[in-house]
């Protein structure tokens, strides 16, 4: 042990450099996993941030006006209690569009628990009496700005304007319009004028409790101590933690790929620099075993050495993110500010640190092993002459290439063991990168083909006070509208599972919804269905079976006809023709329109228009749009193609100086037997070149294959549904390949003149044995 | 492969040659050794059917034109190379059937080693390079320390232990190699061609110190093609074409001790 220790100091004293490097690719690597983790942690869960930040309450009970709430305070396990505060109910009117929202009294100061957290503008002010702010979602959905002015309809009709102070974050519920009604902050005065009647006066109560887990329990203790007429509404925070979910699978099928990715990246880092070393070494380790070392210690030289490596990178890492990352500009710093307080962070860290160390040692194991092997006898002998040329050096010389071509095809593919490991080491990132690719491709799909994707509709419009006649007309009318398909969605019931599926019917059977199918074919029948991925997995069915569902008390037997691709709900959606929900008294009425645009139409002005001509009566609403969110995503491919890039460089200097090792000899007498020095040079940046070109194909190939694979195996994991995985434009592909050949002939040139310039007795001394 | 030399004849007529005991006075005692590299489309007989026996204190030189398999025969001897065929005993133990492992293991302890060429850990001190066999076999590092320092003593390397091989003469190099060979107190210290590639000031250095440690008891197998370096041996073992073609003794081996003094006079 103690002469393994001797050894790794001094071998890591005598590669300063290179440990420092490796050091810190590993803390690279480690402080990009940890803010990827925060950062798709608080994107897929921004509950979790806002409620850390506001303090918030776990509990949120509603009241009628004059309970007692004191009593709640002294529940068990409560430690702080936001309000009670007053609430009434109104609705929010902008322009054409009016959502029912709860005004809340709060005072100028603002509390210690569920604090509303102000993103822009201000709180309440005493001197603004007509202020209100808005809680975040809610002002987004009704595009309310700060400054501007919004109109509050009472219960009586009777309508205000007030000005929006400001906008604030809120853990107190989900987010509009998820859960309704919206959330609004105004001073006590002011809900007064708004609700004069008492009697229609709630109070709202949060309790923060010691331990989470108990909320549900202290929910019942709630209501049992206060009595259940007197409490009209009880949530708890999972309930508003679910309700403000992204409902984002797709972020979490991302991180899966790029998690792996980052890790493979890791750990090809390190194999290839461990690589490179044995190479290095191999006469050290031969004088190692003469010595006396066994081939076992050999083997955990070097695996210490680069585990102590990745350990102190990863040391390294999570200590500059800890320190560093709330520290950073923007939604990076945010997430990491977040992630410092979360509890499950201590895990996340472990199981990071962990994964990136043992994926670190794994890559080791390989290049230690091969030290392991290599014979005690220090005789490296020089290389055997190669046994004649190359089948492609030979239709190089065939087809009259130039001798750089030729001989460059000779020095590339002489040793084919050798060339194919250095072409599978170039192939890897180049893999890793089409990956990348393809993630960004599926994205770019979202947003510019989201029919393909099961985004044919781009509008919804609701009637809200006009007959089903009525806004049928005013849909056709629009010339922006190409179609308008009545829907209705209701919860169904699976049998033999306690969770509920969407029943969605959608279209007609003389006119079908353009559902986007990754199999089978569309409904053409009342008792046809088709089924996300998401639904098909929870009712354990497969296209072509009949399945049973209750929905709203009547059983429905269906035959599911096809798998449509669901990105919204978990793809846990089940969708039948409208007639197929027609109870006794005839077609059912529609719930809403789902509105398909003509090519080109802009959804917002289309929306607008709509609006504008219902006088409000369509409560037009834009389809979310999953790939409208994954910005950050995009970010993280971009830096995951550059740590690649880098990698692939590194890579590629390692395949170099190796090539270079083998072929010293040959330069040199390459050299003597007349050669000038740039038809040298021109040969081995040839040889780079074809490996490269090589590495290019292979990687490319790969690369595609593996992008579908992974991503629809994320879909279908997601519920999304497979299909959904777009290929890079054949373009792309062939620039990056086109790229990737230039960038290894110009790496190979620097150290090509250099070993062109050296003595041509000293190449051809070199390795004499 | 043709069985020939009336050595070969005698061991293979050995009725049960697996049990034959080794003479106790044997430090390494070989037999019908064969070694045959094989190439892709040669096979080289590096080896054929050598035995060989060196007693304790005795310094045997071997000698031969290049190709003979002189390293070929000391690789296989020290555990750096298998033999095809054959038997060896080092210090009365049975040792051609080791593992690698096991073999670096008596290595550490019962065969030093010193080689033409790269003999050192280049990225290690002179220092560590001797001290690290010492920690290997056990020691402790202050331990380690003590005996490198008395090494260095003795070969004048002092101010040179915190340099690296590659800021260290030739002469110097191979000095610290046998420093880092003998630091163990090996029963067997096996030189291939040590002063190979030193000029004439250096070789006599390094034959001193053989000389040296041969006076104080030390076995030596050392492989040379100098007939120089080889006069100062007991005895003198020719080696062509992988055979022994001849083998001399130089001095009775009562005169053993006296041969210090004998490579002095013969190399002034
Ligand atoms: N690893 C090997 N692979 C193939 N052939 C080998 C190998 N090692 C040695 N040989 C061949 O075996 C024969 C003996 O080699 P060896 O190195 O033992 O000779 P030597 O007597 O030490 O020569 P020199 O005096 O030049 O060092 C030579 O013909 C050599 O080419
Ligand atoms: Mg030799």
């Amino acid at each position: 042990m103690r002469a393994l220790l001797r050894w790794v100091r001094a071998d890591l004293r005598a590669h300063r450099g290179q440990a420092a490097l490796m050091v810190l690719v590993t803390a690279v690597i480690a402080v990009s996993l940890i803010l990827a983790n925060a950062l798709l942690r608080d994107a897929a869960n921004p509950w979790q941030r806002i409620f850390l930040q506001s303090r918030g309450a776990h509990v949120w009970i509603h009241v009628r006006s004059g309970a007692d709430t004191a009593p709640l305070t002294r529940l068990d396990g409560v430690t702080g209690v936001a309000g009670p505060y007053s609430t009434a109910s109104a609705d929010l009117v902008r322009g054409a569009e009016k959502v029912s929202l709860e005004l809340r009294a709060a005072g100028p100061q603002l509390p210690s628990v569920a604090r509303p957290l102000v993103r822009s503008g201000r709180w309440l002010d005493p001197a603004r009496s007509d202020g209100i702010v808005l809680e975040s979602s809610l002002a987004r959905a009704m595009r309310a700005d700060v400054g501007g002015t919004v109109t509050v309809r009472a219960r009586d009709g009777a309508t205000r304007t007030m000005r929006v102070l400001g906008v604030a974050d809120s853990a107190d519920q989900g987010s509009y319009p998820d859960w309704t009604p919206g959330l609004g902050w105004v001073l006590p005065t002011a809900l007064d004028r708004v609700e004069p009647d008492p009697a229609h006066i709630q109070q709202a109560i949060g309790l923060r409790l010691r331990d989470p887990g108990s909320a549900d329990f202290t929910a019942q203790q709630a209501v049992t101590t206060l009595g259940s007429g007197q409490v009209t509404q009880v949530t708890t925070w999972q309930q508003v933690r679910s309700a403000m979910g992204q409902d984002n699978r797709l972020l979490g099928l991302l991180l899966g790929v790029f998690g792996l990715v980052a890790l493979v990246a890791a750990a090809l880092a390190t194999a290839g620099a461990a690589g490179g070393r044995v190479l290095a070494q191999v006469r050290d380790i031969a004088m190692l075993k003469t010595v006396g070392f066994t081939p076992a210690q050999v083997v955990r030289l070097f695996l210490y050495e680069h585990t102590a490596l990745a350990l102190a990178g990863m040391a390294l890492g999570a200590g500059a993110a800890s320190l560093f990352g709330p520290l950073l500009p923007g939604a990076l710093g945010e997430a990491m500010g977040v992630w410092q307080a979360e509890p499950a962070r201590a895990g996340a860290l472990a199981a990071t640190g962990a994964g990136v160390v043992l994926s670190i040692a794994l890559a080791t194991a390989l290049p230690a092993w091969r030290a392991g092997r290599i014979p005690a006898a220090p005789t490296v002998r020089a290389d055997r002459p190669a046994s004649g040329i190359s089948r492609l050096a030979r239709l190089a010389l065939l087809l009259k290439l130039p001798p750089a071509l030729a001989l460059g095809s000779r020095a590339a593919f002489h040793r084919p063991l050798r060339a194919g490991l250095t072409v599978a080491r170039l192939a890897i990132p180049i893999m890793m990168i089409t990956v990348a690719l393809g993630s960004w491709a599926t994205l770019d799909g979202f947003q510019d083909h989201p029919r393909q994707l099961g985004l044919a509709a781009s509008l919804t419009a609701r009637p809200s006070g006009i007959d089903d006649a009525a806004a049928r007309r005013l849909l056709t009318e629009q010339p922006a509208v190409a179609a308008a398909y009545p829907g209705a969605e209701i919860p169904a019931l699976v049998p033999g599972e306690t969770t509920t599926i969407t029943l969605r019917a959608l279209g007609t059977a003389d006119h079908p919804y353009p559902f986007a199918l990754a199999a089978g074919h569309l409904i053409r029948d009342e008792d046809e269905a088709v089924a996300g991925q998401g639904a098909l997995n929870l009712m354990h069915a497969k296209v072509g079976e009949w399945v049973r569902v209750t929905a709203g008390g009547t059983p429905h037997i269906l035959h599911i006809v096809g798998r449509d691709i669901e990105p919204d709900h978990n793809g846990e959606m089940l969708s039948v023709d409208l007639g197929a929900l027609a109870g006794p008294g005839g077609t059912p009425k529609a719930q809403y329109y789902a509105l398909v645009l003509r090519p080109g139409a802009n959804p917002t002005a289309v929306r607008t228009d709509l609006l504008a001509a219902s006088h409000g009566r369509l409560d037009v609403r834009p389809v979310a749009n999953p790939a409208a969110q994954l910005g950050l995503v995009r970010v993280v491919v971009v830096g995951l193609v550059g740590v690649l890039t880098l990698i692939g460089l590194a890579e590629l200097v390692t395949a170099t100086a190796s090539g270079l090792r083998d072929h010293v000899r040959d330069l040199g007498v390459l050299r003597a037997m007349g050669l000038t020095p740039r038809q040298v040079t021109a040969i081995i940046v040839t040889s780079t070149a074809l490996l490269t070109t090589a590495a290019v194909l292979a990687g490319t190939g790969l690369g595609v294959l593996l992008s579908n694979r992974l991503i629809n195996m994320e879909g279908q994991a997601s519920g999304v549904g497979a299909g959904i995985a777009r290929m890079p434009a054949p373009e792309t592909l062939l620039m990056a390949g086109a790229v990737a050949v230039a960038v290894a002939a110009c790496v190979s040139v620097v150290p090509a003149t250099r070993a062109t310039r050296a003595r041509i007795t000293a190449a051809l001394s070199a390795n004499r044995t | 492969m043709s069985r020939s030399g009336p050595d070969t004849a005698r061991v293979a007529a050995t009725p049960d040659a697996d049990h034959v005991l080794p003479p106790a006075e044997a430090m390494l005692w070989a037999q019908d050794l064969v070694k045959t590299h094989r190439g892709a489309e040669t096979a080289t007989h590096a080896v054929r059917h050598v035995d060989l026996r060196v007693d304790r204190g005795e310094f045997v030189a071997i000698m031969g034109p290049s190709g003979a398999g002189k390293s070929t025969l000391l690789h296989l001897l020290g555990g750096l190379d298998r033999p095809d065929s054959g038997r060896i005993w080092l210090d009365g133990q049975r040792v051609d059937g080791l593992s690698e492992a096991r073999w670096s293991l008596l290595r550490r302890r019962t065969v030093g080693i010193v080689f033409q060429f790269f003999n050192l850990v280049t990225n290690m001190t002179a220092a560590d390079n001797v001290e690290l066999p010492a920690l290997l076999a056990g020691m402790s590092p202050r331990q380690a320390r003590a005996r490198r320092e008395e090494l260095f003593a003795e070969l004048d390397l002092e101010d040179r232990a915190r340099s690296t091989p590659a800021a260290l003469s030739g002469g110097e190099q191979q000095r610290v190699a046998l420093a880092r060979a003998l630091v163990n107190e090996p029963g067997l210290l096996l030189a291939d061609e040590p002063t190979g590639n030193l000029d004439s000031r250096n070789t006599r250095d390094v034959l001193r110190l053989l000389a040296r440690y041969h006076a104080s008891g030390q076995t030596i197998l050392l492989v040379t093609h100098d007939a120089r370096v080889a006069s100062g041996a007991d005895r003198v073992i020719s080696l062509f074409d992988g055979e022994i073609a001849d083998d001399t003794a130089l001095h009775a081996p009562a005169d053993g001790p006296t041969t210090v003094a004998d490579v002095l006079r013969l190399k002034g």
